[in-house]
């Protein structure tokens, strides 16, 4: 073994001392690891390469990277299109309204991508408004009709007279007045 | 600011351009400088807000300013009458959000005018800050802390504290 060792050094300062004879060249030397120090490809020339020992950062870099394409696929998009309304659209101009004309309710607002949201997915405000009052007077008849029944409901109990209210009693045809229907029983 | 201000409370400061009085030959730097700033950026920047308003013109749009009918107030409804009580809350809180931008408008006024007027503007905008001190004393009287569940009957009870209140210092 160790004559093998011996062996290896004296191999490698024979391709050291003399690298271009035909014995000595990389592939026919006693072993391959023996680093060849002048044939290593040096690229950028000064400057040791190193290796920096730090913990690694595809995780993070690659959260970022998606972070980065999901945000973009549909920022982009939406940039370029907003763009593009204002440069080609344009904001509206504010102008006396005319006689006797009324305005549609989304003709109120200036941008014209609000003009567009109110148009088609949001109800007018007087509908709105309508829809508040009728609900608000649907409340107020059942709060009226609660109020009336009992008010109705004390008076009947009262007074005896109304529909509501009845006990049920025997009936008269089952009484018998024998013993009573003549004043010498 | 839009171009339909109004004049009369945005004056214009009065120029100070100096006269002329160039007495070298050397070429005045700050001509040289002007100059420069304006074929660099004043140009390049009104040929293209020019030509936007050029392609902008095809496609007009209009917007109008809406107008709401005054309804009967709070203390005209009848008791019990749930609709009339939501018109006129309606009508409270278009007006509460009216009084809120008339605030903002005298306080950038008065905004305006410092900066106009410089160290001086505590004597120069007196007639502002005399208007703005008038109209921010109203608004806390009248809305000053109802709340964010302010409404209507809040301030009318408001209003009824304040009378009640002078009347007690009148009598």
């Amino acid at each position: 073994m160790v004559g093998m060792s011996l062996l290896r050094s004296a191999a490698a300062i024979a391709a050291r001392l003399s690298p271009l004879k035909s014995g000595n060249a990389a592939t026919n030397l006693l072993t391959r690891t023996i680093p060849q120090t002048e044939k290593v490809a040096v690229r950028w020339g000064h400057g040791k390469k190193m290796f920096v020992v730090k913990p690694s950062e595809f995780y993070d870099k690659r959260f970022l990277r998606l972070l980065q394409f999901y945000v973009l696929l549909t920022g982009i998009p939406v940039a370029i299109i907003v763009t593009c309304v204002n440069v080609f659209i344009g904001e509206a101009e504010l102008v006396e309204t005319p006689e006797g004309y009324e305005p549609e309710h989304w003709e109120y607002y200036k941008h014209p991508i609000t003009r567009w949201i109110t148009r088609s997915f949001y109800d007018s405000p007087v509908k709105d408004y309508e829809k508040m009052m009728a609900a608000i007077h649907m409340e107020k008849e059942k709060a009226d009709l609660r109020l009336a029944e009992l008010q109705v409901r004390r008076h009947m109990r009262q007074r005896g007279d109304g529909p509501w209210y009845h006990r049920e009693t025997l009936d008269k045809d089952l009484i018998d007045h024998s013993h009573k229907s003549s004043p010498d029983n | 600011m839009p171009s339909d201000f109004e004049k009369d409370a945005y004056p214009e400061p009065p120029r100070q351009t100096p006269v002329v009085d160039k007495q070298t030959s050397l070429p005045n730097p700050a001509l040289i400088l002007s100059k420069l700033f304006y074929y660099s950026v004043d140009l390049p920047v009104t040929t293209f807000r020019d030509a936007i308003d050029g392609v902008r013109a095809k496609n007009k749009l209009v917007y109008y300013h809406q107008k709401f009918r005054r309804v009967p107030d709070l203390t005209d409804c009848q008791e019990g009458d749930y609709l009339c009580y939501y018109e006129a809350e309606m009508q409270w809180r278009r007006d509460y959000k009216v009084d809120q931008e008339i605030v903002k408008v005298i306080q950038e006024r008065l905004g305006a005018c410092q900066q106009r007027e410089g160290p001086s503007y505590q004597q120069n905008c007196s007639k502002e800050i005399q208007q703005f001190n008038e109209v921010t004393k109203n608004f806390q009287s009248r809305y000053g802390d109802l709340g964010a569940y302010a409404s209507g009957r809040k301030c009318l009870m408001k209003q009824k504290e304040r009378m009640m209140a002078a009347q007690t210092q009148n009598a």
